[in-house]
C-alpha cells in the first residue's frame, strides 16, 4: 500500500523541523556523538509534564506534536512507533538505583517510563487518542516495522490518519555498549568522516522523527511511501547481492539515491560497491553526517526528504555526494544499521 | 477477501508445565505456578511469590540445544518455539515463513548481572553478557537458531506485547504477505521488574485471587508462548490440523494514565468490542473469556466493568488463569492463546483459582470449577498494559 506523508516533525543533532533554517547551513563538529539540539518545547508539552519527563519521552512527544501541527491535526486515528533500544535513560536510572541501593528504598518514576511504550503511549495519552498503537522494537527494523504496521492498519481502517515515527535516545552507558559492539568508535568525527572509512564504527547518534500519513492521496505536493523492502544478513556479499537485486529493479525510475553511509570501514566498503557499480550514474546523497548512526536513522532520512517536499526546497548541498540531482520525483533510499538493510522506494506526488 | 490464519499448533512454558500437554495437565488437576523464587536472586524472594519457570539456564539450554549464555528470556522463546515449529520445520519449503515475538525485559536477567561492574569499568565486563540486552536481539537469536527469516519482529507494548504479535501476524497472513506464522512472546524474570513492579505496589506477597472482592496485587510470572498459524495453503502443504482459526483481534488505547486503567475501562471496552466486530460476532456468540485478570485492585474492576458494560447481564463462563501461571507480562498474550485454543480444542473452562468473595462493583462471578464436555465455539482473550495499550483476540472452532 502506498503512503502519503501530510506532515513531519523532526528532533535531531542536525536541529529540529520547526526551525525554519532547518538543514540548511552544513553541520560543524568534531565529536564522538550527536546529540538532539532539543527545542523550546513551550509550545507543545506542559511545563509541570515536560519536567518529569526523559530525553527520550520528550524529544518523542516534541517531535511528534511538531508533525501534528504541520499536517494541521490535533490527534491522529492510530499510532505506530519503532524504537530499538526503547527509553534508556530511565531504564539505566532505575537499574542503578536498583543495585546501589540494594533493591530497596525504590520510587516508580523511573521505571514508570522505562517501558517501550513509554513514548506511544504518552503520545496517546496527551492527545486523547484511543486508536491502535503498537511500539516495534526490532533493532534496525523498527522504524520499518512500524511503517509496515501502517500500511495493514490502513487496509484494514482506510481513509485514517495515523502517526508513525522511529525514536532512539542515547546515553553514555548505550554509548560504551555501542563501542564495545563495534557500531561506533572512541574517536572523533568531522562530518566529513561520514565518508572515510578509515576505522571500524561511526560516530554514535540519536533523534525522533515522526510522520503523520494517510492511505489517501492528498491535494498538495507530498512525499509517497511507495515500497519498504527489509532483510538482515551478516554476510556481507549476500548483502550486497540483495541490495543490487532490488536496486536493478527500480533504477530506471529513479532521479536520486540517498545513502546511510556512516563512516565505518565495512559497511562503507558496501557503500562504495553500489556507488561505483550500479549507482555510478545516479546522482547519491547522503544524511548521517547530519543525525549520527543509531537504529531507527532511517526515520530521519525520510523525514529530510518529507520535510523538503512539504517545504518545496531541494535536499541542501551539504547531503550531495557526487553531484546535484536535477528533479526531485523518484528517490531510492537505502539504510543500513549494522546487519540490518532497508531499501524505501520514495516518489514526490 | 482475507485469508483466514489457523492455529495448527502450540508452544508454550510457564510455570505449570514445559510444554502444552504439562501445561493443560496442570491446567485440569488446578496445580499453581506460583512460589518462592528459586532460580532468581532477589532480596525479596521471601516476600514477594513468583510463577518460576522450575529450570535453570544450563538447562534449558540444553532443552531448546543452544548457547547457555543467552538471556534467559530467549531460552523461554526458544523451548516454546521449538515446540510448535519442529513437527513442521521441514515441510514449509517454498512457504514464506515470519517470526513474531514479543518482550519487555530483553536481556535484562544478564545486564542487571554485570551493570554495577560495566558502569565502573565498562571493559572489565564480558560483552556476552550485555550484547543481547535490546528486546530485537532476543527474536534475532530465536530466529536465526530455527532458521526463519522472511519477516522477523518483535513488539513491546507491556502487558499485550504478544497479544499484539499475534494480530500482526493474522494481519500478514490475511493479506497474503506470508503463509507460515509463529507468533507470541517470551519474558523471564528479572529483578528489574521484580522491584519495578513491586514499587507500584501491585504485587501480592501471597498467591493472587483474580476478580475477588479480597484481591491484593499479582504475582509476576515467567514464561513463553506462541501459536503456529497457517494458510490454508500452508495446512494442505504441511498436511497439519487446524485447531481453531484466530477470527478476531483488535488494539485500542486506553488514554487514562501511563500504568493505571481507566475506572470504566474504556480501552478495554473498545479492544473487546472491536475484536468481536473483526470476527463478525456479537457479544452472545463469545462462550468463554479468557480474562485479562492480574489480580489487581484496578485492573479488575476496570476489566470487570468493561465486560459487564459489552455483555450485560449475558456475562459469558469467564475465568483468569494467571492465578496459576502469574503475569508472564510479554508473554501473557502467548500463553493465555495456547490456552484459548486448547479451550475450544477440548471443550474445557479453566476455574479461577482461589477465587472466594464476589466483587462490590462487578456482578459476575468468574468459573470457579473446571468445567468439562462443553462445545466452546468462541473464545475471547484480553491483554491489557502500561502505557494504556488494550487488545483483544476472538479465537473461533472451525
Amino acid at each position: 500500500m502506498e503512503l502519503y506523508i501530510t506532515g513531519t516533525g523532526i528532533v535531531s543533532g542536525a536541529g529540529n523541523s520547526s526551525d525554519d533554517n532547518f538543514l540548511k547551513e552544513p553541520p560543524t563538529y568534531n565529536t564522538g556523538k550527536l546529540l538532539c539540539v532539543e527545542p523550546n518545547y513551550t509550545a507543545y508539552i506542559p511545563p509541570m509534564q515536560l519536567r518529569r519527563m526523559s530525553k527520550a519521552v520528550r524529544i518523542g512527544i516534541g517531535a511528534s506534536k511538531m508533525c501534528m501541527a504541520s499536517a494541521g491535526i490535533e490527534k491522529p486515528d492510530a499510532i505506530s512507533v519503532g524504537t530499538a533500544m526503547g527509553c534508556l535513560a530511565d531504564t539505566e536510572l532505575f537499574l542503578g538505583k536498583m543495585i546501589v541501593q540494594d533493591e530497596q528504598m525504590l520510587t516508580p518514576t523511573a521505571f514508570i517510563q522505562s517501558t517501550h511504550n513509554t513514548v506511544s503511549g504518552q503520545i496517546a495519552l496527551l492527545a486523547g487518542c484511543y486508536g491502535h498503537n503498537l511500539t516495534f522494537v526490532q533493532r534496525g527494523h523498527s522504524f520499518e516495522h512500524a511503517v509496515m504496521n501502517t500500511q495493514l492498519y490502513l487496509a484494514d481502517n482506510p481513509h485514517q490518519q495515523m502517526l508513525v515515527g522511529g525514536i532512539d535516545e542515547l546515553t553514555d552507558g548505550s554509548l560504551d555498549a555501542l563501542k564495545m559492539g563495534g557500531i561506533n568508535n572512541k574517536l572523533n568525527s568531522t562530518p566529513a568522516d561520514v565518508l572515510n572509512g578509515n576505522n571500524t564504527g561511526c560516530i554514535a547518534g540519536e533523534g525522533a522523527s515522526f510522520f503523520i500519513v494517510t492511505d489517501d492521496k492528498p491535494a498538495n505536493r507530498a512525499l509517497c511511501i511507495k515500497e519498504v523492502y527489509c532483510f538482515a544478513d551478516k554476510n556481507n556479499t549476500i548483502a550486497i547481492n540483495k541490495l543490487e537485486a532490488y536496486i536493478t529493479n527500480h533504477l530506471q525510475d529513479i532521479d536520486f539515491t540517498v545513502l546511510g553511509q556512516s563512516g565505518d570501514a565495512i559497511s562503507n566498503l558496501t557503500y562504495q560497491s553500489l556507488r561505483s557499480g550500479l549507482l555510478k550514474d545516479t546522482p547519491q546523497y547522503i544524511f548521517k553526517h547530519l543525525c549520527g548512526e543509531y537504529a531507527t536513522a532511517s526515520a530521519f532520512a525520510v523525514g529530510m526528504l518529507a520535510n523538503s517536499v512539504l517545504r518545496n526546497e531541494m535536499l541542501p548541498t551539504h547531503c550531495i555526494l557526487n553531484r546535484e540531482a536535477g528533479e526531485m520525483k523518484n528517490i531510492l533510499l537505502i539504510n543500513h544499521y549494522m546487519h540490518y538493510y532497508s531499501c524505501w522506494s520514495l516518489q514526490v506526488v | 477477501m482475507k485469508q483466514a490464519a489457523y492455529i495448527v499448533n502450540t508452544g508454550i512454558i510457564t510455570a505449570i508445565g514445559n510444554d502444552t500437554a504439562a501445561c493443560l495437565d496442570a491446567l485440569l488437576h488446578t496445580k499453581s505456578g506460583i512460589g518462592k523464587a528459586y532460580h532468581l536472586k532477589t532480596h525479596w524472594s521471601d516476600e514477594l511469590p513468583v510463577a518460576e519457570v522450575n529450570l535453570s539456564n544450563e538447562e534449558m539450554a540444553n532443552m531448546a540445544g543452544v548457547d547457555t549464555r543467552w538471556p534467559r528470556t530467549a531460552l523461554l522463546s526458544a523451548i516454546a518455539v521449538k515446540e510448535a515449529w519442529q513437527p513442521f520445520a521441514d515441510k514449509v519449503k517454498g512457504l514464506k515463513t515470519g517470526f513474531f515475538s514479543a518482550t519487555t525485559v530483553g536481556g535484562m536477567d544478564l545486564t542487571e548481572n554485570v551493570y554495577k561492574a560495566f558502569k565502573e569499568d565498562s571493559t572489565s565486563v564480558d560483552f556476552n553478557n550485555i550484547k543481547n540486552h535490546e528486546c530485537g536481539a532476543i527474536t534475532e537469536l530465536v530466529a536465526n537458531h530455527f532458521g526463519i527469516n522472511d519477516f522477523v519482529t518483535t513488539i513491546s507494548t507491556a502487558c499485550s506485547s504478544s497479544a499484539n504479535s499475534i494480530m500482526m501476524a493474522v494481519q500478514m497472513i490475511g493479506n497474503g504477505m506470508l503463509d507460515v506464522a509463529i507468533a507470541g512472546g517470551a519474558d523471564s524474570l528479572s529483578r528489574f521488574t521484580l522491584n519495578g513492579f513491586n514499587t507500584l505496589m501491585i504485587l501480592d506477597k501471597q498467591p493472587c485471587q483474580p476478580f475477588d472482592n479480597n484481591r491484593r496485587g499479582l504475582n509476576l510470572g515467567e514464561g513463553a508462548g506462541y501459536v503456529l498459524l497457517m494458510s490454508e495453503k500452508a495446512i494442505q502443504q504441511c498436511r497439519a490440523t487446524a485447531s481453531c482459526i484466530v477470527s478476531g483481534y483488535a488494539n485500542a488505547n486506553d488514554a487514562y494514565h501511563q500504568t493505571a486503567s481507566s475506572p470504566d475501562g474504556t480501552g478495554n471496552k473498545l479492544a473487546m468490542g472491536n475484536a468481536l466486530k473483526v470476527a463478525n460476532l456479537q457479544p452472545i456468540d463469545i462462550d468463554y473469556i479468557n480474562l485479562h485478570g492480574t489480580g489487581t485492585a484496578n485492573n479488575d474492576s476496570s476489566e470487570g466493568k468493561a465486560i459487564e458494560a459489552l455483555f450485560a447481564d449475558k456475562v459469558p463462563m469467564a475465568s483468569s488463569t494467571k492465578a496459576y501461571t502469574g503475569h508472564t507480562l510479554a508473554a501473557a498474550g502467548g500463553v493465555e492463546a495456547v490456552f484459548s485454543s486448547l479451550s475450544i480444542m477440548h471443550g474445557i473452562v479453566y476455574p479461577n483459582l482461589r477465587w472466594e468473595t464476589q466483587m462490590e462493583d462487578v456482578g459476575f462471578k468468574p468459573v470457579t470449577t473446571l468445567q468439562q464436555g462443553l462445545a466452546i465455539r468462541h473464545v475471547l482473550s484480553n491483554s491489557f498494559g502500561f502505557g494504556g495499550n488494550c487488545s483483544s483476540l476472538v479465537f473461533s472452532k472451525c
